[in-house]
């Protein structure tokens, strides 16, 4: 009981002196500001990131391919192979009885950005059943594509980075001329730019004969260990399935690799640089207050709760760099487009990023103010009484 | 130079404060020097990348592969001096995570001088690669990774299927090469001929030429000119030279710019704040001893000149200190960016920055000890 009053007490000395100190104060509360502000920043790109990919991802929904390939692009899918898949168990079937598969090719088609960047973009070719594999996706301008037609419908977000993608435009692509006949939505996320055709169309025009992989919708996500086990059980398929989330995270993990990495690689950086810096401030602190503290002692005042007192007042102090950090960053850069590595999406800066670093703050905090408070315990008190 | 002791003393006053300012403006600068480094080293590797070697591929990605005769055609091309060609296989060595690319070229002596951005090899193996038909040459990284030696016999799995129908391929290790860049996953170098014949599809074609200019001020020219030879054909090309592909590898690092700028901004705040509030602290405590010098004889001006010599001496020593780390991370930061170092023009910037810190940050706590009331400072006021 006599602890905490002694606590008590010491906290509020020493906050009350905050305004006598501003400069040291103000070191500790800029500089967690810049180390919250920059680790909150750099993680909200990958927060963003991932939360484009995944908006849209669905647990009933398979992605089909070959077995031997390292990942989707890689596989090619035979149409005697193709044939075979719609008859697997579990697959859901759309208003007219059809099972919802979707085959699908991707052409990369490269192109110039608006910004005069060289990149491109992906033509998939689809077979007849889009819409039903994804509900999500809405048409914002004009009509579907015609199969057999040299036609293409492209998402919003490729008119906002290439030319000519509005719906009513007409796009050269490899030798021929096709019809922009429609423009979309992906549903929640705006993600990468998207461009869907007929699939027959596609891999005429750029020789292919096999499709790449196979969308399937099932008729629940507990049919999907059903359905692996029936692709499993017909080893000349050389086929496997997994989960839609599986293979965007996949496609994710070296992006989201790199994005942490270099986040929590700057990010720690500055926090040491910022824990040394309160360090510091809180020893300036507790040597202009030797007199007083060694006048507590004096006076019987133990040393748990001068450890205490100093531990805390490191800690409330680094608190409003957190909030100010955090508030920053997200006026800053919340709902901004970048396109590192590239990839293309907004950050997001969530409450789970600034609690992150509120969490981040508290550390800076109390490692800072650790070392300075063993200190303050430890005034010799009859030579700092003496002292001028 | 009779000052100096005086600034020694002044930085050691409280040995534990100098330390702790010393690491951190040393962590900044270090931080500064990586992110810096990268954007300098990145824009320096573009430029040092040539400009006279260029990659002739498919007008479309993915398209049909050009074919073998091709080379005749580039050949007659004015300008062009050496054409090679190229095709490649993807595999994997015993699971399908293990991604191993195999390069197949036809191994003439041009690739002993002319190509070292490929790969460098000495001239044995190159001979042991033309003896062997399914021969093949490694790097030491992978080498190393999956434990093959000269030698050995290895058998990868590609979905490219051979004749038979088998997708295992087999290859003779018969030799070493020398990666130009350190690759993610490397990759190995065999026999076009061996590729061609054992391939069910795509015969007769190759996945790229190599072409090198005669004259790298002309590489443009040649470069336009290969691309119309091939115009209305049922095969289009698109020709860029190694530098342009360079930067278009590595444009998404330059994407990262307003974020590079944005951070080194913030850490250099944080320092001047720092900086400046322990100083600030030091003269208030030193007050006494201050005046005492003034009372020596001391002008207003020297002191400020003292104060602000103490700011400069600490944050140039403590930014040499932190570009210094900044470069020994730089061979773990060209796992990302193959063929990055630290350049120096970023370690000059560095110098140059930290001067400015001190200068600002010691504007105030100089001028303070400048105007210091002897007689008040003296009676301890």
């Amino acid at each position: 009981m006599r602890l905490t009053k002694q606590y008590g007490v010491l906290l509020r000395m020493s906050l009350m002196g905050v305004t006598a100190r501003l400069g040291l104060v103000l070191t500790i509360v800029i500089g967690v500001t810049c180390a919250v502000g920059v680790l909150v920043s750099m993680l909200a790109m990958g927060v963003g990131a991932r939360r484009e990919a995944l908006g849209n991802v669905r647990p009933d929904r398979v992605v089909v391919y070959s077995s031997d390939a390292q990942n989707t692009q890689q596989s090619s899918l035979a149409k005697d192979v193709a044939a075979q898949i719609p008859y697997l168990p579990g697959i859901r079937r759309n208003a007219s009885g059809k099972p919802i598969v979707v085959f699908l090719v991707g052409a990369f088609v490269q192109a110039r950005y608006k910004s005069g960047r060289e990149g491109g973009f992906l033509v998939l070719g689809v077979t007849p059943g889009l819409t039903d594999y994804r509900p999500e996706l809405h048409m914002t301008a004009g009509r579907l594509f015609t199969p057999g037609l040299h036609e293409l419908i492209a998402s919003n977000k490729c008119a906002t980075q290439f030319e000519n993608f509005r719906a009513g435009d007409r796009k050269h692509v490899r030798g021929s001329d096709w019809a922009v006949v429609g423009n979309f939505d992906n549903g929640t996320a705006v993600g990468l730019c998207t461009v869907y055709a007929d699939a027959e169309t596609v891999l005429s025009t750029f020789a292919r004969n096999t499709y790449n992989e196979a969308d399937v919708m099932l008729e629940s996500a507990g049919q999907f260990a059903a359905f692996v086990d029936a692709v499993k059980a017909n080893p000349a398929l050389h086929l496997k399935a997994e989960h839609e989330a599986d293979i965007v995270a996949e496609n994710m993990q070296q992006l989201n690799g790199i994005l942490n990495f270099v986040s929590f690689f700057v990010g720690t950086i500055i926090a040491l640089a910022a824990t040394i810096g309160a360090a510091n401030s809180l020893y300036a602190i507790v040597d202009s207050r030797r007199r007083e503290l060694a006048t507590l002692r004096a006076l019987g005042f133990g040393a748990v709760p001068i450890i205490a007192a100093i531990l805390s007042e490191s800690i409330v102090l680094a608190l409003p760099g957190a909030v100010i950090g955090a508030l920053v960053s997200w006026a800053l850069f919340n709902g901004l487009s970048a396109s590192p590595l590239n990839s293309s999406f907004h950050l997001a800066v969530t409450p789970a990023l600034a609690l992150l670093g509120v969490g981040w703050a508290l550390a800076i905090g109390a490692i800072g103010g650790f070392l300075p408070a063993l200190r303050a315990a430890r005034v010799p008190v009859t030579a700092a009484l003496r002292a001028t | 130079m009779k000052y100096l002791p005086l600034i020694w003393s002044g930085i050691w006053r409280k040995p534990g404060r100098t330390a702790l300012i010393l690491l951190q403006v040393a962590l900044g600068f270090a931080l500064f020097g990586v992110l810096q480094g990268m954007k300098s080293g990145v824009e320096r590797s573009i430029a040092n990348t040539r400009a006279d070697v260029l990659y002739v591929g498919p007008g479309v990605f993915g398209g049909t592969p050009l074919p073998i005769s091709y080379a005749d055609r580039l050949k007659s091309i004015a300008g062009v001096k050496t054409v090679l060609a190229a095709d490649g296989i993807p595999t994997s060595y015993q699971n399908p995570k293990q991604f191993v690319f195999v390069l197949g070229i036809v191994p003439t002596d041009d690739y002993l001088t002319l190509l070292p951005d490929i790969f460098q090899v000495e001239p044995k193996a190159l001979h042991a690669l033309r003896d062997t038909r399914n021969g093949a040459l490694i790097t030491q990284d992978i080498g190393k990774k999956y434990g093959w030696h000269v030698g050995d016999r290895i058998p990868l799995t590609s979905s490219v299927l051979k004749t038979d129908g088998s997708g295992t391929w087999d290859f003779q290790i018969v030799g070493m090469m020398t990666d130009h860049e350190t690759g993610e996953g490397g990759f190995i170098v065999t026999n076009y001929t061996y590729l061609d014949e054992s391939r069910a599809s795509n015969k007769g074609t190759v996945r790229n030429f190599y072409v090198v200019a005669s004259d790298p001020m002309h590489a443009g020219e040649v470069s336009s000119a290969i691309d119309r030879a091939f115009t209305n054909s049922p095969n289009e090309t698109q020709t860029q030279s190694f530098r342009e592909l360079r930067q278009q590898q590595l444009q998404s690092i330059g994407d990262l710019n307003f974020a590079i700028r944005s951070i080194v901004s913030a850490v250099l705040v944080a320092l001047l704040f720092s900086t400046a509030a322990m100083m600030m602290q030091s003269i208030r405590e030193r007050s006494p001893e201050l005046a005492v010098l003034k009372t020596l004889g001391f002008s207003d001006r020297s002191v400020y000149a003292m104060v602000v010599a103490e700011g400069i001496v600490v944050c140039v020593v403590a930014a040499l200190v932190g570009l210094a780390l900044a470069t020994g991370v730089f061979p773990y930061a060209s796992k990302f960016v193959p063929g990055l170092s630290m350049p120096s023009d970023v370690i000059g910037l560095g110098v140059v920055g930290a001067v400015f810190i001190a200068l600002i940050s010691a504007a105030l706590p100089a001028s303070k000890a400048a105007r210091l009331p002897v007689v008040e400072a003296l009676a301890g006021r």
